[in-house]
């Protein structure tokens, strides 16, 4: 279109300045004296009253195409040297993103709550709920009632620790078990897990105090395969899919029959390591079906109740699991030996 | 115990190899903890015969003489160099010629010394791996077959089964014990030794009388007499057998006492007839003042509950325990009386234990000898003696058994087996294995009566027998089926433990390590700390050490311990928490619990708040961490914006630094506490950076009820902030202030939050400038500059009356 040369005129030398500006103040400043209120262009339109009226509209829509293309050629021109200045900026502010970052190290859980927890959770899936009692017992809870006979060695101030008034410090968690079945009717289904002592001089696999976690079911259809069959679980969850539980006879004053359970070493997968001595299985604790006397002893009727009970240590498992070779480690509280259970 | 495989088989008909009977046993509840070969490695050797000593070699070492000796078998001599004291023409002894090998994977071959040519060996007992002497080479009796292989001979190739009998099993202490089990399980036939005693005059009671004074703790006691032995070493095969079940041979009448102990598990003892006061046995407990010198050669005071021994005068055994020197059998002895007894297990325990004495004898009378084992085994013994020593077995058996027991009958319902095993082999394998096991069973009905045998004493209701049926039916066929459930109850966790678990994760969350420390505390410590009434403590009556001899009243104790283990151990920052049980004497609220427990939640730190990092600054822990964790764990606990309140100085727990701790009260509760440890427990503790504590109850925390979170709706209108900053007198405390805000009931504020605290030379000594951000809100418009600048106004005015404050910036 042939238009006024001094429109075209200004559209000439804009786009040149816009194409040789070197920042986006150079081509603010520039879009407001071309374009702006007092512009080079509008000055130019408000002069088009001197124009003969037939060239008037031709003139103004050549004005306007030429605005559209400089706030084109602006913006485009804004938007590269917006880039360039931001990626001048990076370059004159250089990140080591190879720095550490910024948090809290979380700090770590005890090996021995990790092997508690882990176990509550597995039995808590499997039904049971959590009982407490008291770690300083009555004889009458901690043996009489778990049927272990007056002159029953552990019994002695040999074995067991002994507090004045004749109490003592458990030496398992099963008072816990008497004191639940006491305090409810079966259907009971619950598992103890806390600290529990021994009169034992500390040694690498000897520790006056441990924790165990005791589980105890009663109710009117519950048989040893029914144990069997909850260990088995267990270990399954706590041991991975292929782990598999055995029963060996044994003898407990509160079981009988009184099992003593093995799962398949999770080292070699029964085939003998040195990690299970070569037996292919690792002993893990003691069950059995509550005996008579003591479902008698909480007021519970053997021939319309029967019952199982388990328990295992809470050490022994985390020695194996995290091939821990002293249990004193346990207790030391060595913060290189705890960080290792950050997780 | 050591258990010999082929002297078991003497009494068990069975092919099983060693190894799978150990697995069979072990499967039924007599668990093999080890099986070992007697000997290993020994070949070739044989018996032979030191015919001549053709020539002396001169010394090898001084005082070992080297002799040529000419060896004989049946159809070959050999030339054999010897060393050994004993060697001398006519002696019988084990030859390992050319090609023999000997236990350690010695191979004999033909070597010279000194020129002279040796074809082999002569072997001591420890040459053949079979005893520890090598004083001399091995003395075999003249009979020895010559040319026989050494192992037939002795019985060698045997293995040594290491079983551990669970409490419950006495009568499985022996080899008949075992067969009798190892019939069970594989159901070979079982042989009970039969015994003919050949007896002579005079009758044993003109010889001996035998009196049970306390019959309490001796319900038996049965005696026979032997006389014309002769004192000797055992034959070699006896000595043999004992040395392979871990028994030090001693003589012919000791070794056939501790062989049929072995054998039927029967303890016997053997007296010199002619040592005893009177001839005579009475069986009393202990007068005051007696003493008795054991065969250990050790001088015993007795006291008047120990069960003796005696013969007309004195104490000349302990019952059941160990016996006496002044009678014990001799070289020189011709007559012996043999004891078979039956003692009280508490009553023999407890001698043991207060004697310090554990014996084989001891370890099976205190957990129930069979009463009726006691005649077989005497007469057994008695007829081994007067073999063995050549003597005569006197008539008769003297037997005092005042109250013979009778032998319990105990239905049995097959159904029981199923209904508690939840499955049962048949019913005639249920009566063979009861009978394998000894039990006489009565079938007619359709419930069985059993009799127990006097050996099983541990058998007394009928799910005893249930186990008895499964172990040795085996335990591996018990199916793995799950109960249907019958009533079905909710799984709860007790609300404290549910707490340690939840404040546990936050606390490391926050970097905190948890540590798990002993219940017990040093007495010493506590009384540094400020534990100083005995009265509120718990004390063990027999601990392992005095330094573990008090239950811990807090955690704090452990905790410090544990940071001073680090901080010794080159970590200088630690910052700890425990869950655990602290005790106090009984309370009545505790009821029947014998102490007063409450579970608490602790917290030390001592050192740099964070590990050195580009980031971070080295700023050491202070008073306001200890806070902060308690507040963190009441905040985890549903406990949010506990009350302060410092305890005056004198008031605080003797382990705190005065003036700077206090507790936390939840709704007017003490729920925590929180300080700086005292200096002179850090010294106890040998703590060289200050340290601080905190507490917090989670038995309190547990008690109060559960908060649930209510929904509360979301503001709709925008908040406005103002700024508060005032100059205020050191004394004057942020609790104070923002309770004086709160107390003006301002409308529309919503939220004070203090957020500089500074003091020093800008603000002028005794004083201390406090900055809070005000946030005002009205929940239904939006509020005005002017309605805000008046609600603000109001609360500086009020503020700078009240405790004389300037205000800044304002």
């Amino acid at each position: 279109v042939a238009g006024d040369p001094r429109v075209q005129q200004i559209h000439d030398r804009a786009l040149a300045e816009i194409a040789g500006a070197r920042s986006t103040s150079d081509l603010e400043s520039l879009r407001v004296r071309v374009l702006g209120r007092s512009g080079e262009l509008t000055t130019l339109l408000r002069s088009l009253g001197s124009l003969p009226a037939a060239e008037r509209p031709k003139v103004g829509q050549q004005a306007n195409e030429v605005k559209q293309a400089l706030e084109t050629a602006l913006a485009e021109r804004v938007e590269a040297l917006k880039g360039e200045e931001r990626r001048r900026a990076r370059e004159s502010e250089r990140l080591d993103l190879t720095l550490p970052g910024r948090f809290t190290m979380p700090g770590p859980r005890h090996p021995l709550t990790r092997v508690l927890d882990e176990m509550i959770e597995i039995f808590e899936g499997l039904g049971f709920s959590v009982a407490e009692g008291p770690e300083v017992e009555s004889d009458y809870y901690n043996f009489s009632a778990l049927n272990f006979p007056d002159d029953h060695p552990a019994r002695d101030m040999q074995d067991t620790l002994h507090v004045a008034g004749g109490a003592l410090l458990r030496t398992h968690t099963s008072p816990v078990q008497i004191r639940t079945m006491l305090a409810r009717r079966p259907p009971v289904r619950v598992i103890c897990p806390g600290r529990v002592y021994r009169r034992d001089l500390t040694d690498a696999t000897h520790s006056p105090m441990f924790h165990q976690v005791e589980g105890l079911a009663v109710d009117r259809h519950l048989t040893m395969a029914d144990l069997k069959a909850t260990l088995d679980l267990f270990a399954r969850r706590m041991y991975g899919a292929q782990s598999r539980v055995r029963f060996r006879p044994s003898f407990f004053p509160f079981t009988e029959p009184s099992a003593e359970f093995d799962v398949l070493c999770f080292k070699c997968g029964g085939a003998g390591c040195r990690f299970c001595k070569q037996g292919g299985w690792i002993e893990i604790g003691g069950s059995g079906m509550v005996h008579p006397n003591v479902l008698r002893n909480v007021g519970y009727d053997p021939e319309e109740v029967t019952g199982w009970a388990f328990g295992m240590g809470v050490e022994r498992i985390a020695i194996l699991k995290y091939q821990v070779d002293d249990i004193r480690l346990f207790f030391e509280n060595d913060l290189r030996f705890l960080q290792q259970f950050t997780r | 115990m050591k258990i010999s495989y082929r002297w078991l088989r003497e009494y068990v008909e069975t092919d099983l190899p060693p190894s799978a009977l150990a697995d069979r046993l072990t499967n039924a509840g007599i668990p093999v903890e080890e099986s070992v070969p007697v000997v290993e490695g020994l070949g070739g050797v044989v018996v032979g015969e030191i015919e001549a000593i053709e020539r002396e070699l001169g010394e090898s070492r001084p005082g070992h003489l080297n002799r040529l000796c000419r060896v004989a078998l049946p159809d070959r001599k050999f030339s054999v160099i010897c060393g050994a004291p004993n060697v001398a023409p006519g002696l019988r002894t084990a030859l390992a010629p050319p090609g023999a090998t000997l236990p350690g994977g010695r191979t004999i071959a033909v070597t010279t010394i000194r020129g002279v040519v040796s074809e082999g060996m002569l072997c001591s007992e420890k040459d053949l791996g079979i005893g520890d002497d090598n004083d001399g080479i091995l003395a075999l009796p003249p009979d020895a077959p010559l040319g026989t292989d050494f192992v037939t001979y002795l019985g060698l190739d045997d293995t040594i089964f290491e079983i551990e009998i669970t409490p419950n099993r006495p009568d499985a202490l022996s080899i008949v014990g075992v067969a009798r089990e190892i019939a069970a399980v594989t159901g070979a036939p079982f042989r009970f030794p039969q015994v003919a005693v050949k007896e002579a005059e005079p009758e044993a009671a003109t010889l001996t009388s035998v009196e049970i004074a306390d019959p309490d703790l001796c319900p038996r006691y049965a005696a026979r007499v032997i006389s014309g032995l002769t004192v000797k070493p055992s034959p070699p095969w006896l000595a043999q057998r004992l040395r392979a079940v871990g028994l030090r041979p001693i003589n012919n009448v000791v070794d056939v006492t501790n062989y049929v102990l072995w054998e039927l598990g029967q303890p016997l003892h053997a007296f010199d007839h002619a040592t005893l006061a009177g001839g005579r046995i009475v069986v009393r407990r202990a007068r005051p003042g007696e003493h008795l010198t054991t065969l250990d050669g050790r001088d015993r005071a007795l006291t008047p509950d120990m069960l003796m021994i005696c013969d007309a005068e004195r104490p000349v055994a302990v019952g059941g325990v160990m016996g006496g020197a002044d009678t014990e059998v001799r070289p020189g002895t011709t007559t012996v009386l043999l004891e078979s007894a039956c003692f009280n297990p508490a009553s023999v325990r407890r001698t043991s234990r207060a004697l310090g004495l554990s014996t084989d004898a001891a370890y099976r009378f205190e957990r129930g000898s069979d009463v009726e084992g006691v005649i077989p085994a005497l007469d057994r013994a008695a007829l081994l003696m007067a073999d063995l020593g050549g003597g005569t077995v006197a008539r008769g058996v003297i037997d005092v058994y005042p109250a013979p027991r009778p032998h319990s009958r105990v239905a049995l319902r097959l159904e029981r087996v199923e209904r508690v095993v939840g499955a049962a082999p048949p019913r005639a394998e249920v009566i063979r294995i009861l009978q394998a096991l000894g039990f006489a069973v009565d079938d007619s009905g359709p419930v069985l009566q059993v009799v127990v045998p006097s050996f099983r004493r541990d058998i007394v209701q009928e799910d005893d027998f249930v186990e008895e049926i499964v172990r040795i039916w085996g335990y591996d066929k018990i199916p793995l089926t799950l109960a249907q459930a019958g009533e079905v109850t909710p799984v709860t966790r007790p609300a404290d433990l549910a707490l340690a678990g939840q404040t546990g994760r936050a606390l490391t969350a926050a970097g905190l390590a948890e540590c798990v420390t002993y219940s017990f505390v040093d007495p010493a410590r506590l009384k540094a700390m400020g534990w100083d009434d005995p009265a509120r403590l718990v004390a063990l009556l027999n601990p392992l050490s005095v330094e573990r001899s008090i239950m811990r009243p807090s955690l704090v104790p452990g905790l410090l311990e544990v940071l001073a283990t680090n901080v010794h151990r080159q970590s200088p920052d630690v910052q700890m928490f425990e869950t655990g049980v602290t005790f106090a004497p009984h309370r009545d609220a505790d009821g029947d619990r014998p102490a007063h427990e409450e579970l608490w939640l602790g917290v030390a730190l001592t050192g740099q708040r964070a590990p050195r990092a580009w980031h971070a600054s080295r700023d050491r822990v202070d008073i306001y961490d200890a806070k902060g964790m308690a507040e963190l764990t009441l905040a985890v606990a549903g406990a949010p914006g506990a009350e302060t309140q410092p305890w005056s100085a004198g008031e605080e727990p003797g382990y705190l630094e005065p003036g700077r701790a206090a507790r936390l009260l939840v709704d007017g509760q003490e729920v925590a506490r929180f300080g700086e440890v005292a200096h002179r427990v850090r010294e106890v503790f040998d703590l060289p950076a200050p340290v601080f504590v905190a507490e917090v109850s989670l038995t309190a925390l547990a008690a109060r009820p559960l908060l649930v979170p209510r929904y509360v709706p979301l503001p709709r209108f925008p908040a406005v902030q103002r700024d508060l900053a005032l100059v205020v007198p050191d004394d004057v405390t942020v609790a104070q202030v923002e309770a004086a805000i709160q107390g003006m009931d301002i409308p529309w504020l919503v939220r004070v939050a203090l957020f500089d605290v500074y003091s020093g030379s800008q603000v002028g000594t005794g004083k201390r400038s406090l900055a809070w951000s005000l946030t005002y809100q009205a929940p239904d418009r939006t509020l005005t500059d002017a309605e805000v600048n008046e609600a603000h106004a109001r609360v500086v005015r009020e503020l700078a009356r009240r405790f004389r404050a300037e205000v800044r910036g304002a």
